[in-house]
């Protein structure tokens, strides 16, 4: 390619690393993932990182220290674009899971006592566009490799990629699979964004929603569904904030407060 | 057409026969249901699946596949030759909605990608008796004359073979030991009373008359909202739907940059992106316009179109919707009947 090859950083804040694993472990892709673009910074993969401009972003984690919040902002100013990938990053992940009214500080305390903590300054864990404004949202617990190299591949090529705008139970049905809601089940498909190829249902286990919400997933229905399936305010509840922080809650939580 | 017996203990050596004619595709058992399936042991066939989870359509333009690969000098269509493929088991239902679906694609525009494949594939149909899901009687589309290359009607212990094209003649030419050519006054007389039987079983009773009228005068109708409130927008009645064949075209590139394919892929007009154009405007922002899309395009605009309706009364979505929205429950509210869900 007779272009210049694009700047790109990868970074990972709070969570598994489970996104930047995904990547690594694609060894068929990873020589043309390295000879397409100037990789300035990938720690977990390469040793020789630095700071410099970026054309692209890849953020992983969520955001669960004033220092990371501190070092997010500054990602975002030398990059051209910023792409969340991974559900920690997109949502909050597991970390920024709602429990309750007895508020982060006291949780907080109940982990980790009241030590102090050297160089770091910890929040309440959030989602990186709580800080910094994200141009691309690439989802999954962990992420799909095939979507991210898609993504990664039109991005160089300056094209937004076009990512699935509806609920995991259209692959799943595309698979044939029995419905599990159908079937009585407590099954978030129809609120979850497509992108994992219905991984769960196609195994007899119900959706989890590790993908996050669809764009336009309605809560509502789904909320009355399961209640009409004579699952509790509490089960119902759990397992929408169990993956997606504050993906599936905070909708969840304006509709409980219009009931 | 013609037609001949098959005795039922011959059915099996006679697809054997037939074998040079592609790979056979029936119905098989998955899970609480039934899929079509590419089949090498006869006795896996389900002879009394009603529908399968997804119709025949995934066999003439696949839920993803690659229209051509494209790198900085051109484009390459794949020389790979598509396999012929024999589809068995298809009832009259889909059997009509095979011909909706052979018009659609040819009738204004010859879409290459389909006809490649239908003009591969021979197609076994084979008789049914409804359950309570079943409504092709209100759709008329409960026999069928045409649709087919070779039609099984079951009558105890051996099938009428209807042929009803040179290719299916070609089949039978092939085993002409399996078959009787002898159809008698008594087989008649069996055939009428099958018939008989058939039509006393119909459960569902809807009645179709007049709908595109109903559809006109329901543009306003507060149905479409109540229905936008509850509706998934997860697409599964159109996924199951034999006569839905809308699909999006999305071009893949490689990391290199230099190569990459253009993707076929279903869509779904219950999709939010389905209706939205460059610039971000969409015509069917909310759910309720989709839905009234979904079934005036299905029960009225293909009647004008296409000079019939677009529902051939399979009853798939009826078990498909995990919210009850479906043909029956639409068409019961509009005409103010009571509605069962």
């Amino acid at each position: 390619m007779s272009q210049e090859k694009k700047s790109v950083g990868l970074y990972g804040f709070t969570g598994c690393n489970g996104d930047q694993l995904v990547i690594i472990h694609s060894e068929d892709q990873l020589l043309p993932f390295f000879d397409s673009a100037n990789i300035k910074s990938f720690s977990l993969a390469k040793s020789d990182n630095d700071n410099s401009e970026l054309d692209l972003a890849f953020v992983e984690g969520s955001i669960s220290s004033q220092e990371q919040a501190e070092h997010v902002k500054a990602i975002r100013e030398r990059t051209r674009y910023l792409v969340a990938i991974g559900n920690c990053a997109c949502y909050g992940g597991i970390q920024a899971m709602e429990l309750g009214a007895k508020g982060w500080d006291q949780r907080f305390r109940k982990v980790y006592g009241d030590g102090f903590f050297i160089n770091r300054t910890p929040i309440e864990s959030k989602p990186i566009d709580v800080f910094v404004n994200v141009d691309f949202y690439l989802p999954g617990c962990p992420i799909d490799a095939r979507q991210f190299f898609y993504c990664f591949a039109h991005f160089l090529q300056d094209d937004e990629p076009v990512f699935p705008d509806y609920p995991v139970c259209a692959e799943c049905r595309w698979r044939e699979n029995d419905c599990l809601l159908l079937k009585g089940e407590l099954c978030l498909g129809p609120l979850t964004a497509a992108g994992c190829g219905a991984r769960c249902p196609s195994h007899n286990l119900t959706c989890l929603g590790c993908w996050g919400p669809m764009k336009e997933a309605n809560i509502g229905a789904e909320f009355n569904l399961l209640k009409e399936k004579d699952y509790s305010l509490e089960e119902i509840k759990r397992r929408f904030r169990m993956h997606t922080g504050s993906g599936m809650m905070k909708p969840l939580k304006k509709l409980l407060g219009a009931l | 057409m013609r037609a001949v017996k098959i005795k039922k203990e011959n059915l099996f050596d006679f697809l054997e026969a037939i074998k040079p004619f592609g790979d056979l595709w029936g119905p098989v058992k998955s899970g609480d249901g039934y899929v079509l399936e590419k089949v090498t042991d006869y006795s896996n066939i389900e002879m009394s699946a009603l529908r399968t989870r997804i119709p025949f359509k995934k066999l003439l333009f696949p839920p993803k596949f690659t229209m051509f690969k494209f790198d900085e000098k051109g484009i390459r269509s794949s020389d790979e030759e598509l396999p012929r493929q024999v589809i068995f088991g298809l009832h009259p239902c889909d059997l009509h909605a095979l011909l909706i679906m052979d018009n659609f694609h040819s009738l204004h525009y010859v879409d290459p990608y389909y006809r490649e494949r239908r003009e591969r594939t021979a197609v076994i149909g084979l008789s049914c008796f409804p359950d309570d899901r079943c409504f092709c009687k209100a759709t008329n589309t409960h026999y069928t004359e045409k649709g087919f290359d070779l039609f099984l009607t079951d009558l105890g212990d051996f099938y009428i073979l209807w042929i009803g094209s040179s290719l299916g003649d070609d089949m039978v030419r092939e085993c002409p030991e399996l078959v009787d050519e002898e159809v008698t006054h008594d087989d008649l007389e069996k055939y009428i009373a099958w018939r008989k039987k058939r039509e006393s079983n119909f459960k569902l009773k809807l009645d179709f008359t007049g709908m595109p009228s109903i559809m006109e005068l329901s543009y306003d109708s507060p149905l479409w909202d109540e229905l936008g409130e509850k509706c998934l927008s997860c697409g599964a009645c159109t996924i199951v739907c034999p006569t839905c064949p809308c699909f999006n075209v999305i071009d893949e590139v490689d990391i290199g940059g230099g190569t990459g394919e253009r993707t076929r892929r279903w869509d779904s007009c219950m999709f939010r992106e389905y209706s939205m154009v460059a610039g971000g405007h969409n015509f069917r922002e909310a759910r309720s316009e989709r839905l009234k899309l979904r079934f005036t395009h299905k029960l009225q605009a293909f009647v004008g179109a296409f000079g019939e309706a677009a529902c051939v009364g399979c009853g798939r979505c009826i078990g498909a919707c995990p919210v009850d929205i479906d043909i029956q429950t639409v068409a019961q509210n509009l005409k103010g009947e009571e509605v069962k869900a």
